[in-house]
């Protein structure tokens, strides 16, 4: 892989995404079939109108070739968006959100955006919430201890952003304090 | 009902308004073009009315005083006119330049609300203009002003949503309540609904007011919490309200929608009449006759509108009071003195402060009016009615209003929608969706399949308005109503398309309506959509029923069947793949309010009921919606918001409803305003759109199905044995469908499973009660194990906590159980109602050519067991059961049955394992047998039907083996004859059979001799191992051993018939064979009766001399099994 160096050392968004796909979403089958295995394990039977729990692979899969509708996830509409942001801006800490959702959200506003509401508002939102969480991180920058960090309800999207830069910096600060001891040692003797 | 209207042209299109004269003689009306008519009641349609043409602008509103009227208009002035005249008195008031929205006067007649476009209401005093009192409160135009009864309150609606009681009696007015939520927001004064009547009615008793919510209802609100009380609505009345009249007496509201004027009674709510004429424009203000029984309005067109005697004689008056309280009240509102607020005057008279008592007056009139009611039927249930006829007459009015009192429920289709925004939804179930699109001249139907792979969705313009439609298994079913130029019909439309021209229509007589189509039909075994697909199930069935009261019968094809009568009013209908659900009202409704329905299930098979129970909807409520269950039992849904099914609908005339489901228990209900719209029960759950608010029906576009969890309405809470015993009886009532329909099987795979994870929830409360120490309990719940070895568990868990006693208990419930058994037990209970009530079992589809096979990937067995003859144990032959065989070849030989018969019996002991494991190592041992396949074949092909006998003999491809041979018998026989018949050409061999045949089958039993030597050395020769002489014999005829065996078993009949002995022949060969390679049969000709031994070794003397040189060296392998047997 050509990357950049810059983002040799973390996984792309992209990877992340696929990770994803393994998480289950629901969905209304619009095809019947019989309880099917895959590798990750057998799924199924889908009975249309019955409601099915399926990898966000299968379903966006199934999706794109007009086969189901996706139940969109009980996090992924505007007036729980809306009352996250709200306490993402009021709140210095991070609100409590699913570790994956910005994967999520993105496959199902690409795939499926018909079968949310409002999808446009959400993906606003989605955008005003990851600023707001993105502004706390660079923040967190400043409290950088060179020994822990601590940022609980950090998204595995937003760990992936943060962590080339929070590792180098934390290596650096290991690096100017054991200096500073070794100077200190050094002045004291 | 009457509908008699006369209808006036007044004023141009556009806003108009309408107020009766106090004494009820005049009628004033306004509109866009600036005049006000003034209409004498008295004279019909040809009446020039005097106009009065001061406002310069349209005239908005106009309100009657006692003495004077006066009028409000986009001029921003407020005039007064002399009373039923023209002439103009003076200015009230006017408006900073903005339109006067609404003018009233008050009761009493001495003061006058203005309200405009500003957000200031204005009071003003009559007698002294100046005398004004200043109303703020509003952020916007205020649309409307009314006054309570006593006038010591009003009510002022706003455009910004609000409705503002105002408390007038004191000096300095004061709010009282602020109401919101209620009206509509309307911003926009040139809006449409801006025009509409909003204002707030208040009912005669001073105790609430009736107002039309922006939810297009009428809300009753009361004066003591200011809160929604309750709420007029009715299926037929849909869209927007635009105007409301109380009549003089409050006993009747009139309210308009766009689909009709509907006339309720505000006792109970309940609607009563519909004006019968068209509506062509939205009626922008309506008000009941304060002296006649008469109802006008004007509407956005500009006409006035006279609906005379809209309240039949039947029923109370709506001028007067009551019809007991005597008729002194009457005569004073016939002497002209305005009694509109006749009550209200006795009203004013007291100080406000007792307005309860004067409610309570009113009240009193009312109920008097009821009793009167009450005492008429009395009367008549009593039968003591002794005055004569004009009594009984008006009894029998009395009867008629109080069934229309408790409306009868119109016959629905399950699953349909009014018409909304030109859109409505015809069915809407687990199989798909029909919506309908209203295009003016046409409709357009959609019809959407949940699962697409099984139907195609299709669509099509409808120019019959078709307004009933049912989507079944097999097809879709619609119907229009009779219309000027064509009569009712239904039309179906089957979804397969194998055959052509499968859609048919059927045509009702002139003058019949359709009332309700259920089309049913067993579930596809597979996808209609392609078209090689020839599904034998058919094109299922077609109910109609009828306004003639017929329900008739159709085939899927359009075979008329059979037509039944109804046995009542036609209600809904929902069709499964066995019968049709009919929901009837039989008889009317009754006096308490119950529909009193009864569902009757009717099999398609021989129009026979198979069920027949009244419908358990509560009193005061509603059917909603009938349905199938995935499992197939009838399912009903009320109003009130409870599920009920009907299990064991199998077993004729006694099957009960089940309470499954009351929505109103949810959790999810909890603190919310929804209600759910049924479409379907799945198993565990119940299938429904979920309406927020007052929704009454799914709007477009389509919501998502939602799944509710069925739940047992069960009142145990507690966290671990109630949810247990819940699911253990709602899985039961599964189970019961499950086994009802299983007729003479005993069980199935899926119900046994099902079982056994009962079984597991049983255990685990016979535990829970085993821990509590509640044996009797634990007892119980043991006697409810379906499967034996459960017993088992549940004795152990009783050893666990040391109950010595109840595990002894279990014991002998578990000897009981192993006596009789259980699932027989079940069958023997089917059974035995064979005579009188046979539960009905499930019908079964004929399968076509359909692989029992999975698919790949679909398939959760575990892997077949490798079979690897190599690595398993050799099993020594059990001496004993090859002399059994033998002996039961003997014993059939004596039978005198056909050598099938003998092999078979053969066959059925002599399974592979018997003699040895290494099955494909005894193969060479088969070649004899498998010489008499192929001469089987042979048969087959070259000898049609001249040997009877023998084919049908040979006709088990299994029951050959065994006959040719005892010494193991072996599956991949065939497998020999395949090699042979390679190696031989088949057409030479078939055409000598066909001359053989000829030849010799008549001709006397020496030739299956040599033929019979030749088998043996052909045999040899597969082989490989001809010794000399076999190879002689089969050059000499090489052609005849495939022929030859047949014929020789054939001759080998014919000699049995003669000489007594079996055709066993071979079996003798091979016993002699047996014989000689090994010691371990030497006792076995014994059982064998002599004569047949000597027989048959003089039938084939030839061969034996030569078999015994032939076998010794044939394949090893069978001597190898000697050794071994040996």
């Amino acid at each position: 892989m050509a990357l950049p160096p810059s983002l040799r050392t973390s996984i792309t968004p992209l990877e992340l995404e696929l990770v994803a796909s393994e998480q289950l979403v629901e969905i209304v089958p619009l095809v019947s079939m019989e309880r099917t295995a895959f590798i990750s394990g057998a799924y199924g039977p889908l009975r249309p109108p019955t409601k099915c729990k399926v990898p966000l692979w299968m379903a966006s899969n199934l999706k794109l070739k007009k086969k189901c509708h996706i139940v969109p996830p009980a996090w992924l509409n505007v007036d729980f968006l809306q009352e996250r942001l709200l306490r993402e801006t009021t709140d210095p800490s991070f609100s409590e959100m699913p570790f994956r959702f910005a994967e999520v959200a993105k496959i199902l506003l690409d795939v499926a955006s018909d079968d949310l509401q409002n999808p446009d508002r959400i993906r606003t939102l989605l955008k005003d919430i990851r600023e707001a969480r993105q502004a706390k991180s660079r923040e967190g920058l400043s409290k950088l201890d060179h020994n822990e960090l601590m940022l609980p309800n950090l998204c595995a999207m937003e760990i992936n952003e943060i962590r080339p830069f929070f590792v180098r910096g934390m290596n650096v600060l290991t690096q100017l304090t054991r200096e500073g001891t070794q100077a200190d040692a050094m002045d004291m003797s | 009902m009457p509908a008699k209207a006369l209808v006036n042209p007044a004023h141009g299109p556009g806003s108009t308004c309408i107020a009766f004269s106090r004494d009820g003689l005049r009628v004033y009306t306004g509109g866009a073009d600036t005049l006000v008519r003034i209409w004498d009641t008295q004279l019909g349609e040809d009446q020039e009315p005097p106009v009065a043409m001061e406002a310069s602008e349209e005239v908005t509103t106009i309100s009657a005083g006692l003495d004077c009227w006066v009028s409000g208009s986009k001029d921003s002035d407020v005039r007064r006119y002399e009373h039923a005249k023209p002439n103009l008195q003076g200015l009230v008031a006017n408006a900073a330049g903005v339109p006067i929205r609404c003018v009233t006067i008050d009761p009493k007649g001495k003061r006058v609300a203005v309200t405009s476009d500003e957000p200031i209401v204005k009071v003003v005093s009559l007698d002294d203009i100046t005398q004004t009192i200043k109303l703020e409160g509003h952020s916007k135009a205020v649309r409307k002003a009314t006054w309570h009864p006593s006038g010591a309150l009003l009510t002022t609606c706003g455009a910004d949503g609000k409705i503002i009681v105002w408390d007038l009696s004191g000096a300095e007015a004061k709010q009282e309540k602020v109401i919101e939520g209620v009206l509509p927001t309307v911003a926009d004064a040139e809006a449409p609904e801006f025009a509409y009547d909003c204002s707030a009615v208040w009912h005669t008793s001073g105790q609430y007011f009736f107002v039309a919510t922006r939810t297009h209802e009428i809300a009753t609100i009361s004066t003591t919490d200011w809160s929604k009380s309750s709420t007029l609505s009715d299926d037929a009345c849909t869209g927007d309200i635009t105007a409301l009249a109380l009549s003089n007496n409050g006993v009747y509201l009139a309210a308009a929608s766009k689909s009709g004027i509907f006339i309720w009674a505000t006792q109970n709510r309940r609607m009563l009449f519909r004006y019968q004429g068209a509506i062509h424009a939205p009626i922008t203000q309506m008000a009941f006759s304060p002296a006649k029984n008469m109802l006008a309005w004007t509407d956005a067109a500009g006409d006035l509108t006279r609906w005379l005697d809209p309240i039949p004689s039947s029923s109370p008056d709506p001028v007067k009071p009551s019809i007991g309280s005597g008729s002194v009240t009457i005569s004073t509102k016939r002497k002209g003195t305005p009694t509109l607020f006749d009550d209200d005057n006795v009203d004013n008279a007291r100080p406000t402060t007792d307005k309860p008592v004067t409610t309570e007056d009113l009240d009193g009139d009312l109920g008097i009016d009821l009793d009167n009611d009450d005492w008429i039927l009395d009367d008549l249930g009593d039968g003591m009615d002794d005055d004569g006829e004009a009594k009984r007459l008006a009894a029998e009015g009395g009867i008629r209003e109080m069934v229309s009192v408790t409306k009868a429920q119109p016959p629905f289709q399950p699953g349909s929608t009014p018409m909304e925004k030109k859109k409505r939804y015809l069915a809407y179930n687990m199989i798909g969706v029909i919506e309908v699109t209203d295009q003016d001249t046409h409709h357009i139907v959609n019809v959407e399949f949940h699962d697409r792979s099984t139907r195609k969705s299709y669509h099509f313009t409808d120019h019959f308005r078709y307004d009933l439609a049912s989507l079944g298994e097999r097809g879709a079913l619609y119907a229009c109503q009779p219309e000027a130029e064509h009569t009712a019909h239904i039309i179906y439309k089957p979804y397969g398309t194998w055959a052509s021209q499968s859609e048919w229509t059927y045509e009702m007589p002139k003058g019949t309506r359709v009332l309700g189509i259920a089309a049913g039909g067993p579930p596809p075994s597979k996808s209609l959509r392609e078209k090689s697909d020839v599904d034998i199930g058919g094109q299922g069935n077609v109910v109609v029923a009828t306004s003639d009261g017929e329900l008739v019968f159709l085939t899927g094809s359009g075979i008329e069947r059979a037509c039944l009568s109804l046995p009542g009013d036609f209600v809904t209908m929902v069709a499964g793949s066995e019968w049709v659900f009919v929901v009837t009202r039989d008889g009317s409704t009754t006096m308490d309010g119950s529909q009193n329905l009864t569902g009757r299930l009717i099999k398609f098979d021989d129009f026979c009921i198979l069920q027949k129970d009244a419908l358990p909807v509560p009193k005061r409520h509603t059917l909603q919606w009938v349905g199938i269950t995935e499992e197939g039992a009838p399912a009903i849904y009320d109003s009130s918001g409870v599920l009920h099914i009907m299990p064991r609908f199998r077993i004729p005339l006694s099957a009960t409803w089940v309470r499954t489901l009351d929505t109103n228990k949810l959790e999810r209900r909890e603190g919310k305003d929804e209600s759910y719209w049924p479409v379907g029960v799945a198993g565990d759950a119940f299938m429904c759109l979920i309406l927020k608010g007052r929704q009454e029906y799914p709007g477009f576009p389509r919501p998502l199905i939602q799944e509710l969890p069925i739940r047992l309405p069960f009142k145990r809470t507690d966290p671990k044995e109630g949810p247990l015993e819940e699911h253990f009886a709602r899985e039961s009532i599964l189970l019961d469908i499950l086994r009802d329909g299983l007729g003479d099987e005993l069980t199935t795979d899926d119900i046994a499973a099902r079982e056994l994870a009962l079984d597991k929830e049983l255990i685990q409360l016979i535990q829970q009660a085993c821990k509590t120490d509640r044996l009797a309990r634990a007892l119980d719940l043991t006697r409810l194990l379906h499967l034996t070895p459960s017993f088992d568990m549940a004795i152990k868990v009783a050893g666990f906590y040391h109950l010595i006693g109840l595990q002894e208990k279990m014991e002998a419930l578990k000897a009981e159980r192993e006596v009789e058994d259980r699932l027989e037990n079940l069958r023997e209970r089917r059974r035995g109602l064979v005579d009188d009530f046979a539960p009905v079992p499930a019908m079964r589809l004929p399968t076509v050519g359909e692989s029992s096979r999975p698919k790949a990937f679909q398939d959760f067995r575990p892997p077949p067991a490798l079979h690897r003859p190599g690595l398993e144990r050799a099993t020594p032959v059990v001496d004993a059961r090859t002399q059994d065989s033998q002996m039961t070849d003997d014993s059939t030989m004596y039978s005198g049955s056909f050598a099938d018969g003998t092999q078979e019996n053969d066959f059925s002991y002599g399974s592979p394992g018997g003699k040895r494991k290494r099955l494909l190592e005894d193969e060479p041992t088969r070649s004899n047998s498998s010489d008499a396949d192929l001469g089987a074949k042979r048969r087959a092909l070259g000898e049609p039907a001249s040997k009877p006998a023998v084919p049908q003999a040979r006709s088990n491809p299994f029951a050959r083996k065994p006959g040719a041979d005892n010494n193991g018998r072996n599956p991949f026989a065939r497998g020999a004859d395949a090699r042979q018949s390679v190696h031989k050409s088949e057409s030479f061999f078939t055409k000598v059979d066909a001359a053989e045949a000829e030849k010799g089958k008549r001709p006397a039993q020496s030739k299956p001799k040599p033929k019979e030597k030749k088998d043996a050395g052909k045999q040899t020769t597969l082989f490989g191992l001809l010794p000399p002489q076999p190879a002689d014999k089969k050059a000499a005829s090489r052609s005849k051993k495939k022929a030859g065996s047949p014929t020789d078993d054939s001759q080998e009949f014919a000699a049995s018939k003669h000489n007594g002995v079996q055709p066993e022949s071979q079996t003798d060969t091979v016993m002699d064979e047996t014989q000689e390679s090994g010691d371990t049969q030497i006792d076995e000709p014994s059982p064998v009766a002599p004569e047949t031994e000597t027989q048959e070794t003089t039938v084939m003397e030839a061969e034996d001399p030569e078999s015994p040189i032939e076998w010794p060296p044939s394949p090893e392998p069978q001597k190898r099994t000697v050794e071994v047997t040996g």
